[in-house]
């Protein structure tokens, strides 16, 4: 199982990387597509929009099959170790990687089928495949757990719906810096600012309740093991200031003048937050440190 | 406070503007301003970042711990020992009580206030909810049905009157709540009208958990570090009465790591002297009765110790747990009282194979007089069940023992903080997944047939667009409509 668990996971990485290059090939193919757009010679009426012109979606479409791909090797990769280790694949800092990345995938997937924008592909594929990537470099032996990671139901779901807020939150980085990236008006091919702004909201709505859920079930095993149910730790602070700033997000989407390019910036700060949530316990100690490696 | 200035939006202008800074309240002068800037979402917005950047500092900073800020003593050394870590900036960050972030004036001056604009917000939307679920908005302006975020048309080839039935039919089907228009061509319908108030009760939760957090802060009790050796009874601090007992303590490694794999000890509860509650405590299996927890949470060393005076008569028999170092030869100490004779006896255990002073198997004691004075009467070095004679006293070390670290906290918020986290999540959960669906419709005589006009508010929500899509499609399937005029529902952006 151990075995088949770190062949799915190469599979996998080399499916995201394979479906990375087929996303980048297929943006460049939209960005010629819509140079065609404004040279005289197609200014026939014939409007070439992004996703139209035949070549540009066959190649997208090998772009989107291989994430599936990619999803789909990572879930066996999770569900053989998972078999191997009897507990959910969330206990230590290699588990949690490939799972942060194939949380990634799926929300990715989600989003694109739901908004037919696969460009969100050039930024949420290299974050999995960096997650993949930092696996690597990481033990991914199996070890017995500590004590207090020895609650299988909350460790899983803790850790779980922690996994589907950051891969929504990875998203909404991907609409963002599309978003951001683009200058007024010219637009690369790129998706609909207004498409963008839609996309990074949906995935904030997705993303927080589970981080709420995720902050809350943390709250509830620390009354159970620790004592009790907020500490300070600094994980713990770390996700309520994840929490605080998608918080002010939401918020900000309503307010006059923080619409658009700050409700997006406020969406990179969030991403960042997420990733120091995710990383801190590697540099600050506190009791969530057997998170750590090995 | 997301999206509720949207509840009850002037048709025709985008409605998210549109209410953000009116006052539904009138309240006078002062007051006024305060409730104005209270309910103000920009100020929400900023004190939820400033919120965030304290607790960023909290997570970045080293904290102190608990206790040692309000001691001038420990404060200074703590402050020595960072000093190195954070150079110059050691003066200014404690000058600005970044080193205990959390219970620091500014911490808890934001966090007031954000919870005082929360609830002030809540209370401002709530005459909107309720009116726009028991008194919407139905007579609108044309311009409405030309501006709305999401609009279409359909022509039916039916009369009006035919036309409208269909439409109140397909939306009743749907379960739609229907109210008539008073110039009689105008239809409201709207479903789910009591999801705001979800929104609504998410927000007040974050108020409930702040209280239950100050009502444990208020009457609860805690002691994190309540140490008990092996066959022990001691009395349970912070509430009278209760006495517990560690009958024994297990421990158990991983053979091929060290690391530990379990660790547990049976607890004896007794009220007044009578058992009441007994329970092998481990770390995800803590002992809770009538409001007080015992949590496992740590464990170490302890010596089981006697001492007789000069009749035979015990004036000490029991475990002492061993739960300090000494930074000195890595020795691990604990300490009881002899009121009788007036001494303090510290006990000190072996620090490893190279300690002379204290050899594996060995436990010293060390007697000192309640005096101040820092040197001790007298110490000796104890092989097991060897007694030595020390002031007229006879000590003797029975045997090592082990003794268990307990968090015993009683926090009668913890109710109040779960209720509001349910509140919290479910309130979020069906304010972000079950939009308060609200549609106009106008229908108007064209020639023969009738023009169906339908507007929406919420702007780009691709799964609402396509509900009403849905909804339009199925209202013109019977007598084949025409689409004259479609909304920029983001499915087609």
């Amino acid at each position: 199982m151990y075995k088949l668990s770190e062949y799915a996971f190469v599979a996998g990485g080399l499916s995201a990387i394979l479906a990375l290059i087929t996303s980048v090939a297929y943006a460049a193919s939209g960005l010629r597509a819509a140079r065609l757009q404004t040279s005289p010679a197609a200014m026939t009426g014939r409007t070439i929009g992004f996703s139209a012109g035949p070549r540009t979606a066959s190649i997208g479409l090998y772009a989107t099959l291989l994430a599936w791909l990619a999803a789909a090797a990572l879930t066996a990769s999770l569900v053989f170790r998972t078999f191997a280790t009897g507990h959910g694949p969330f206990a230590n800092m290699y588990e949690f990687s490939v799972a942060f990345a194939w949380g990634i995938l799926v929300a990715y997937l989600w989003f694109e089928r739901r908004y037919h924008q696969r460009l969100l592909a050039l930024v949420a594929l290299p974050v999995a495949i960096a997650l993949m990537a930092y696996a690597t470099t990481i033990p991914s032996t199996i070890e017995p757990l500590v004590p207090a990671l020895q609650n299988n139901l909350l460790l899983t779901v803790h850790v779980a719906v922690a996994i589907v807020a950051y891969g929504s939150f990875t998203v909404a980085f991907a609409a963002a810096i599309l978003y951001l990236v683009q200058p007024e008006g010219g637009r690369w091919g790129l998706p609909k600012p207004g498409v963008l702004d839609e996309i990074g909201y949906r995935s904030i709505v997705v993303g927080f309740p589970f981080l709420t859920l995720t902050i809350v079930l943390g709250a509830v095993w620390a009354d159970i093991a620790w004592g009790r149910y907020w500490s300070w730790d600094p994980k713990e602070t770390a996700s309520f200031v994840t929490w605080l700033i998608y918080g002010a997000y939401l918020h900000a989407r309503v307010v006059r003048g923080w619409r658009g390019t700050w409700a997006a910036a406020l969406l990179l700060l969030g991403f960042a937050a997420t990733l120091f949530t995710y990383f801190g316990n590697l540099f600050f100690g506190g009791l969530h440190s057997y998170a750590g490696l090995g | 406070m997301a999206d509720q200035a949207r509840t009850r939006p002037v048709p025709g202008v985008p409605p998210a503007d549109a209410l953000e800074e009116v006052p539904l309240i009138d309240v006078d002068g002062a007051l006024e301003r305060l409730w104005s800037v209270l309910t103000s979402m920009r100020l929400a917005l900023v004190l939820i970042l400033v919120l965030a950047a304290l607790a960023l500092a909290g997570t970045i900073l080293v904290q102190a711990p608990p206790g040692v800020a309000a001691d001038p003593e420990a404060r200074a050394e703590w402050l020595n020992q960072v000093r190195p870590k954070y150079g110059g900036w050691t003066g200014v960050f404690d000058a600005l009580g970044l080193f205990a972030v959390f219970e620091s004036i500014w911490f808890r001056l934001v966090a007031a206030a954000l919870t005082a604009s929360t609830l002030a917000c809540s209370i401002r939307r709530l005459p909107g909810i309720v009116m726009t679920a028991t008194r919407p908005h139905v007579d609108v302006a044309e311009a409405f049905f030309e501006h709305a975020p999401h609009r279409e048309a359909v022509i039916l080839r039916e009369g009006p009157t035919a036309a409208r039935q269909r439409v109140e039919a397909t939306l009743r089907g749907h379960r739609y709540r229907i109210i008539a228009g008073s110039d009689g061509a105008t239809l409201y319908a709207d479903r789910f009208r009591w999801v705001p108030l979800a929104g609504l009760v998410g927000h007040l939760a974050l108020v409930v958990i702040v209280v239950g957090a100050l009502v444990g802060a208020t009457f609860g009790f805690r002691d994190p570090d309540f140490v008990i050796a092996e066959g022990s009874t001691a009395a349970v601090p912070g509430t009278p009465g209760l006495s517990v007992e560690l009958v024994s303590f297990r421990d158990s490694y991983y053979a091929n790591t060290g690391a530990p794999s379990d660790y547990a000890s049976e607890l004896v509860l007794y009220r007044d002297g009578a058992e009441v509650a007994r329970q092998t405590v481990r770390v995800n299996d803590p002992l809770r009765y009538d409001g007080t927890s015992f949590y496992q949470s740590f464990y170490g060393p302890a010596a089981s110790v006697r001492v007789a005076d000069e009749a035979g008569t015990l004036l000490f028999a029991g475990g002492v747990p061993l739960a300090w170092s000494m930074n000195e030869g890595n020795r691990r100490v604990g300490t009881f009282t002899i009121p009788e004779r007036d001494l303090t006896v510290w006990v000190v255990g072996t620090g490893g194979p190279s300690d002379l002073v204290v050899r594996p198997g060995q436990m010293r004691v060390e007697v000192y007089r309640n005096d101040g004075s820092a040197t001790p009467v007298d110490a000796v070095s104890l092989d097991p069940n060897k007694p030595a004679v020390i002031e007229g006293l006879s000590f003797t070390f029975d045997r090592e023992l082990q003794f268990s670290g307990l968090s015993i906290a009683r926090d009668p918020g913890t109710p109040i903080v779960w209720l509001g986290c349910t509140l919290l999540f479910f309130g979020f959960v069906i304010r972000f997944t079950v939009p308060h669906r609200r549609i106009w419709i106008r229908i108007s005589r064209q020639g023969g047939h009738s023009r169906v006009a339908f507007a929406s508010v919420g702007r780009g929500d691709v799964s609402l667009g396509a509900e009403y899509a849905r909804l339009i499609e199925e209202v013109g399937r019977g007598p084949a409509a025409t689409d004259i005029a479609r909304g920029r529902a983001a499915t087609r952006a």
